[in-house]
């Protein structure tokens, strides 16, 4: 829009446009890099090994998966929903991504299109039963996430899966992993947060995720069809799982255990909140999500390197958990009482 | 549309309705909701609906709304035979509601709100710049100030939060506006600024259904009234036709006056005297007091305060000022605990929220806030006990329940009812406070609610009956104060008729 064209309205438009959503980078992120910052300057003073890219690269490395199912947890938990299965639909992607590179020897692109269709049918089924089903979501993935683990045990069967050829090294902590000497999965997964930032910002589809976290029942009122939005919340969540399962095998050996993916649900929904995500719905950035998983691995690699125990990191992260509920919880106490 | 329509314009478009519904009928499981509904609004006019609760207004709005399809009945529009299935129809159509309670997203920015779910759009991307131009005129509007469009909804007053709401529905090019209840929750001059904007509007040719309980505002706004009781709509008229009076009598049917039960009162020494008592924003400067063996009612309509005063007097919330006295002792109720203590009972209004605990025995939701009557050392809950006590109760209150063992859920509403109430009896209380003691309770269980209110009443416990049902209200008071806006406006002995208390709560100005 000219001058020209709108000189009545321009410059109060523009002023109000630029205030109708929140800022691109809240406070709360920019504490968050705050905190980032220092942790990485007093990490480089007391261990100078790790300002350098032998230690850091790993850690973008490690970030990457969470950072990335992080985006569509994201997107979840802005509209007041959850989901505790991703742990099991990692495990379940992996095993069945392994075994395919193993046996049949699928080229790059077939596995991780595998991967993805896979983990977007466990979305699919997980987001249907939530949205149709109106039970709770975190029953709901309660119940899935055995289920996965189930399915993803079975195809384990009572081994390993051992020999896996290098074909997703392009993910890899190797050389091949790297351009410029950044992880292509970090890389990748900063390219993911940049589009979901702007989906959630700029188009109806993503103001419309806030909207129906705020007020469903308003949201139904406005015309916003809420059931099938909540389908696609938890279907670009278990793409992501697909995308990230790939990323795990190519950042492991060349086996792949049962433990693949334990706990990472948590991990997840632990970035998410510690990136200012309010668990009760209606707030939240992909922003903060990606520098929550910064923080949680700086915290975890940090706390080895140093030499402290490492059950420190679960303190550290577990107070950085509760100071994130906490702020939302006042904050919206406060804003109950005005 | 946009041309100010004129008095003898509007007589000219008089056989011309924007909307116009015959014979509705909806019915929710076996109730009838609305037996046989008319109702026929004009373009540019504000049609006011009336009815006491339950008489079937909400759901003939929700039907309008398309948030509920009617069973049978027609539906036109501008002339035009119409099927609205679904809000997104009503939408299309024009139809745009503001209901009572703020349909808002509290995060989003006022900007956003009024735009949500028809976002302009320049691409993929929202138009901000223009969503931002069409926010000026519409602000002003509804009568708030430009700065508000960037404040997210959240941290508004209720009553801009409702000016959101009708801008909310002005952007979608409101060819019909239903507000409900839209002045419930305002003050006297946050009311004048929507009388403003309706009247802004209905320049503009959008027709109003205005819906409230608030009668006498009707006369400054609404151009035809019609008047709803027991599903049906029994009369539309132009409201200069009508007084406030004629309405209510339309309204609860007749010049009825209820029977209530003979017997004198042993009035005996005050138990309970709230004096200039005030509560901020809920209630201000009531006095009343109850004496052993006395039934007081308090009678409002929702909102008027009246459920509120009892909330204080149990110790829920805190008066800003003002005293409670218990006995003639100034006391400060600052917790339900406290007020325990003091011996005030309460039974809560809404008995699955407040009341029932839903999963458990009969007998542990009679015995639970009076546990420890059962042990024989501290803290040892005999369950012999508990069960004897159960035992005793169902006798005399006449539950109807194979056994105190049975969870409370799977009883009826009435039964549930007396468990509960049970619980407030289990040791004597000095004052016991009933809020709605019979909302959705049948007849049978009503009438016998009643006996047990009345009969405790004549063992010498003071009781205060809050209530919004008219026929309750004067069947089992012994005097009846109308709460309205927060204020004592009336008192009445049980010989009243409902219109005269009615026509009181409803705000009749000679009253």
């Amino acid at each position: 829009m000219t001058l020209e064209k709108k000189p009545a309205h321009s410059d109060a438009t523009r002023r109000t446009v630029r205030r109708v959503l929140p800022p691109p980078v809240t406070g709360q992120e920019f504490v968050l890099i705050g905190v980032i910052a220092a942790l990485w300057i007093l990490l480089g003073i007391f261990t100078p090994a790790f300002l350098t890219p032998g230690s850091i690269q790993p850690l973008l490395v490690s970030v990457a998966p969470i950072a990335l199912i992080g985006v569509g947890m994201t997107f979840i938990i802005i509209t007041a929903g959850i989901d505790v299965s991703v742990g099991g639909a990692i495990m379940l992607c992996a095993v069945v991504t392994a075994k395919a590179l193993v046996t049949t020897g699928v080229p790059l692109v077939g596995a991780i299109a595998l991967s993805v269709a896979l983990g977007l049918v466990l979305g699919l089924v997980n987001g249907t039963l939530i949205a149709y089903g109106r039970v709770h979501a975190i029953i709901i993935t309660f119940g899935t996430a055995n289920v996965f683990q189930f399915l993803a045990l079975r195809v384990f069967g009572s081994s390993t899966v051992n020999g896996i050829p290098s074909t997703l090294e392009v993910f890899g902590r190797g050389e091949a992993g790297r351009t410029l000497g950044v992880p292509n999965s970090f890389a990748l997964t900063v390219l993911a947060v940049a589009i979901a930032w702007w989906y959630l910002r700029h188009t109806a589809g993503g103001r419309h995720l806030f909207a129906i976290g705020g007020n469903a029942q308003a949201a139904r009122l406005a015309g916003i069809k809420v059931q099938p939005r909540i389908v696609a919340t938890y279907a670009l969540t278990g793409a992501l799982v697909g995308v990230a399962a790939c990323f795990f095998i190519a950042s492991g050996t060349s086996t792949l255990d049962q433990t693949i993916g334990s706990g990472r649900e948590l991990a997840v929904i632990a970035a998410v909140v510690i990136g200012g995500t309010s668990i009760l719905g209606g707030r939240g950035s992909v922003i903060g999500t990606l520098l929550g998983a910064i923080l949680v691995a700086t915290v975890t690699s940090g706390v080895t390197q140093i030499g402290w125990p490492s059950q420190l990191a679960n303190l550290f992260v577990g107070v950085f958990i509760i100071i994130a509920v906490g702020t939302d919880l006042l904050r919206e106490r406060a804003r109950r009482k005005s | 549309m946009s041309q100010p329509v004129t008095e003898p314009q509007k007589q000219n478009r008089a056989d011309e309705f924007r909307l116009e519904m015959r014979a509705i009928v909806k019915s929710y499981g076996g109730v009838r909701a609305i037996r046989n509904a008319d109702l026929a609004i004009r373009p540019g006019s504000v049609h006011a609906l009336v009815g006491e609760n339950g008489a079937g207004k909400s759901t003939l709005i929700k039907i309008i709304a398309g948030a509920e399809r009617a069973d049978a009945g027609d539906v036109f529009f501008d002339g035009t035979p119409t099927n609205i299935a679904s809000t997104t129809d009503a939408i299309k159509l024009g139809v745009q509601t503001v209901y009572q309670e703020p349909q808002l997203f509290p995060e989003l920015s006022v900007a956003e709100n009024v735009f949500v779910g028809r976002e302009l759009k320049r691409g993929l991307r929202v138009d901000w710049s223009a969503q931002a131009d069409q926010m000026h005129g519409l602000l002003g509007t509804v009568g708030l100030p430009e700065q508000v469009a960037t404040a997210p909804v959240g941290t508004l007053s209720i009553a801009q939060q409702q000016q959101v709401s009708i801008a909310k529905a002005l952007a979608g090019e409101a060819s019909i506006l239903i507000l409900d209840e839209p002045s419930a929750i305002l003050t006297d001059a946050e009311i004048d600024v929507l009388f403003t904007v309706i009247r802004r509007l209905t320049a503009k040719g959008v027709a109003v259904i205005y819906i409230s309980h608030r009668i006498d505002e009707l006369f400054r706004i609404a151009d035809e009234v019609t008047v709803m009781r027991d599903g049906q709509t029994v009369s539309t008229q132009p409201i200069g036709d009508l007084s406030v009076r004629q309405i209510v009598e339309l309204m609860v049917g007749g010049v009825l006056s209820e029977a209530r039960p003979a017997g004198d009162v042993h009035r005996g020494s005050t138990v309970l005297q709230l004096d200039h008592l005030t509560r901020d924003g809920h209630f201000s400067d009531i006095n009343l007091s109850v004496a052993a063996g006395e039934i007081v009612g308090l009678y409002g309509l929702i909102g008027s305060g009246a459920a509120d005063i009892a909330e204080v007097v149990y110790g829920i919330n805190r008066a800003s000022s003002g005293r409670v006295l218990i006995e003639d002792q100034a006391v400060a109720v600052k917790t339900p605990a406290q007020a325990k203590k003091l011996g005030i009972h309460l039974l809560p209004a809404n008995r699955s929220a407040q009341g029932a605990f839903s999963f458990q025995s009969i007998a542990l939701n009679i015995v639970i806030g009076e546990l420890q009557l059962l042990g024989r050392l501290r803290g040892w809950v005999s369950k012999k006990k508990e069960r004897e006590i159960a035992r005793d109760f169902i006798t005399r209150l006449a539950v109807k329940t194979p056994s105190e063992t049975q969870p409370i859920s799977a009883m009826s509403g009435g039964n549930a009812q007396k468990v509960v109430l049970a619980r407030q009896l289990v040791k004597r209380p000095t004052l016991l406070v009933l809020a709605e003691p019979t909302q959705g309770v049948d007849v049978g269980a009503k009438e016998e609610i009643h006996r047990i209110i009345s009969g405790l009443a004549d063992e010498g416990t003071a009781v205060l009956v809050v209530t919004s049902d008219l026929s309750e209200v004067l069947r089992i008071s012994d005097r009846i104060l109308v709460i309205r806006a927060g204020q004592v406006v009336a008192e009445f002995l049980p010989n009243a008729t409902q219109v005269e208390i009615l026509a009181a709560a409803a705000g009749e100005v000679d009253k």
